[in-house]
């Protein structure tokens, strides 16, 4: 096994440090780096591939990435099973850090929990930004079910070009295989709660135009999990929304091309 | 009380699919996802005539229960709605009890199925008996409109409300997690007082364990290693007495593939291509489909990675004679190898599977036959089966 700084390392950027809170019961693992007022990043349904895209955001900002209850580090919680408990639990960890006027950044499902955040309290926020974000129901551009790939066929369904994931590709006959498969059956069993019915929120669209601070909507044109096209639909929803499409990435565009999380730092700033 | 001395034979029929396209091999799971397009409901037709057939002549032959139950999406069973099985048992037989072993109650309306479950009781006479499994994790692709990390907890209010239906006097209402009724009142009322015998199906978990024990219902293991099945029985003997219940030999169901023949080599020689069949083929699925997300604790999860696949999609004979139920030969080491498990166990319900995989008719009806007229009666003492009601056959063939 390796140690648990090395497991950090491979996560987070160096400098980042770890941290360990109990939120009105729900313990939950995040990582803080930076200096600066605060941007807190929200993941998607997977953790594997870390966080390394944040880097550039600790330059200007404090960045705290929490892990959701029920993925990666942290456990599940009795009283978290939906988006609006995840919202809460993330109003009552703002509460928690004295966090304001947040830069909130939000991943695949983070960006669902992040988008309905701000349906409701935007005066919370100072921006927000959308990464391939799930939640909307686009009838002509769905999101992927992901409970109907293979394992085998998900990394390509992740990103364009599948080299960015292959420092963090299990070796079926390495050590760590087995804490492996148990950590991705956790979170797609934790993002089953959410999703395994439909990966969308019916009625979002029906209060997306309550988001009254500025919203960038950042995609890869060739993500294949929520398709660039969406970013049409939520931009018409919302009142201020700025829509950014990388060339030649996927779902993971935060990873793939460092013009993204460029684009969003410019974006917060 | 022994195994010995209540001691019953059920015959457990699956009504598999068996027309498959030549290229099956090529399919890692024949279920979920395995095309209807491969299913011709004229084919089907024959089969389901020769299965009934087939179930009837074990009411004929003096079994004391029938076994149907039920899976979705696959060529395994042709029993999506086993109660409809059931129903077309009830008229063609008299004597056996009609086990529906059973409806995957996640799936429906527990209102619903208190009612389909009261009016087979009550069509039969008394003659239902009922299972409840949670369904395998094959089911919840199946029927995705259900979500599996809740699954447990909607199994139990569940069975409450069915419960609650069936020995209170309605209406009464009843306010859950999952279901808010009104006027819970059914329709008919069973025929049996309180309900029918239950049980629970499991493969040996601890959470089913949990729940027969607290209700101190018997448990039909599903078909898993002997060793597995002889645990749960230990681990409820231990378990119900807390919850003020006695684990007797009737609640322990031991689940088994039996087949009869002449001699122990023409035994082997007809049926190990159709268990082969079975293990190999019907059985076949991917770890994904068997743990649907949330659909088991990661304690459960880390075992079940952590181990070989055996049942879905491997096969190893001589393990197999070993470790697992399988009785093959002549009468007399049928009957030895059963009364051993029984013994074992302390168990006196026998689940035995006389069909299976793509086995013909002649083969079923010759073990089916030869089973019930030389194997039970090594195995049950002559008073104990002359105060038996509904073995009318078994008492001519020990007459004659």
């Amino acid at each position: 096994m390796p140690t648990a700084a090395a497991r950090q390392a491979k996560r987070v950027p160096r400098g980042f440090e770890r941290r360990e809170l109990n939120v009105n019961g729900a313990d939950v693992v995040l990582f803080v780096g930076g200096s600066g007022e605060p941007l807190v990043f929200l993941h998607g349904a997977g953790t594997a591939s870390g966080f390394h895209f944040s880097a550039s955001w600790a330059g200007k900002y404090t960045v705290y990435l929490p892990y959701h209850p029920g993925f990666g580090e942290s456990p599940d919680s009795a009283a978290i099973a939906t988006i609006d408990d995840y919202v809460l639990h993330y109003l009552e960890l703002f509460d928690r850090l004295r966090l304001d006027s947040v830069r909130l950044v939000g991943l695949s499902i983070g960006g669902w929990i992040a988008a309905t955040l701000a349906t409701q309290n935007s005066h919370r926020l100072k921006k927000l930004a959308l990464v391939g974000p799930a939640g909307l129901r686009v009838p002509d551009h769905p999101t992927l079910d992901i409970f109907r790939l293979k394992p085998e066929e998900v990394p390509a369904h992740l990103v364009h070009d599948l080299g960015v994931l292959a420092p963090y590709a299990p070796d079926p006959r390495g050590p760590d295989f087995l804490e492996f498969l148990v950590n991705d059956y956790h979170e797609m069993s934790s993002y089953g709660k959410l999703a395994w019915t439909r990966p969308y929120d019916p009625d979002l669209a029906k209060w997306l135009h309550r988001i009254s601070v500025p919203t960038l909507l950042l995609y890869g044109d060739k993500d294949r999990v929520t398709p660039a096209q969406q970013a049409e639909t939520w931009a018409g929803l919302i009142p201020n929304a700025t829509v950014r499409i990388v060339k030649d990435a996927g779902h993971l565009v935060l990873d793939e091309k460092p013009e993204a999380p460029q684009a969003v730092l410019e974006f917060l700033s | 009380m022994t195994w010995q001395d209540d001691l019953q034979f059920y015959s457990m029929h699956f009504m598999p699919y068996v027309h498959l396209p030549p290229d099956q091999q090529q399919y890692d799971s024949l279920w979920v996802d395995f095309s209807n397009k491969h299913y011709d409901p004229q084919k089907g037709y024959e089969l389901y005539q020769r299965y009934f057939r087939e179930m009837v002549l074990a009411d004929q032959l003096g079994y004391d229960g029938l076994v149907v139950n039920e899976h979705h999406n696959t060529m395994y069973s042709m029993m999506p709605v086993c109660t409809a099985a059931a129903a077309a048992l009830i008229p063609v037989t008299t004597h056996a009890k009609i086990c529906v072993f059973g409806v995957p109650v996640t799936f429906v309306m527990p209102n619903r199925l208190a009612e389909e479950y009261a009016m087979l009781d009550v069509m039969s006479g008394g003659r239902l008996e009922i299972a409840f499994p949670l369904g395998t994790g094959m089911e919840y692709w199946s029927n995705s409109v259900v979500n599996p990390s809740t699954a447990r907890a909607k199994f139990r209010e569940s069975v409450d409300i069915m419960i609650q239906a069936w020995t209170e006097d309605g209406p009464t209402s009843y306010d859950g997690e999952f279901y808010n009724y009104r006027y819970l009142n059914v329709w008919p009322r069973p025929f049996q007082r309180p309900y029918p015998r239950c049980y629970v199906v499991g493969t040996g978990s601890p959470e089913t364990i949990a729940f027969a024990a607290e209700r101190g219902w018997g448990y039909a293991s599903v078909f898993v290693p002997i060793a597995q099945q002889v645990k749960t029985f230990d681990r409820l003997r231990e378990t119900m007495p807390k919850y003020g219940h006695e684990m007797t030999p009737d609640k322990a169901m031991a689940n088994t593939i039996v087949y009869v023949a002449e001699t122990n080599e023409a035994a082997e020689r007809e049926v190990i291509d159709h268990i082969k069949y079975y293990f190999t083929i019907a059985a076949r699925t991917t770890p994904r489909f068997l743990n649907p997300p949330g659909y088991i604790s990661l304690e459960q999860f880390r075992i079940r990675a952590g181990a070989a696949n055996k049942m879905h999609g491997g096969f190893d004979w001589d393990e197999m004679t070993k470790n697992w139920r399988v009785a093959v030969g002549t009468p007399e080491r049928v009957a030895e190898k059963i009364a051993g498990w029984c013994e074992e166990a302390n168990s006196s319900r026998v689940i035995c599977h006389h069909h299976i995989g793509d086995m013909p008719h002649w083969k079923v009806v010759k073990n089916m036959t030869i089973f019930a007229e030389e194997v039970i009666p090594r195995l049950r003492p002559q008073a104990k089966r002359a105060e038996r009601p509904g073995s009318n056959t078994l008492r001519t063939a020990g007459a004659t």
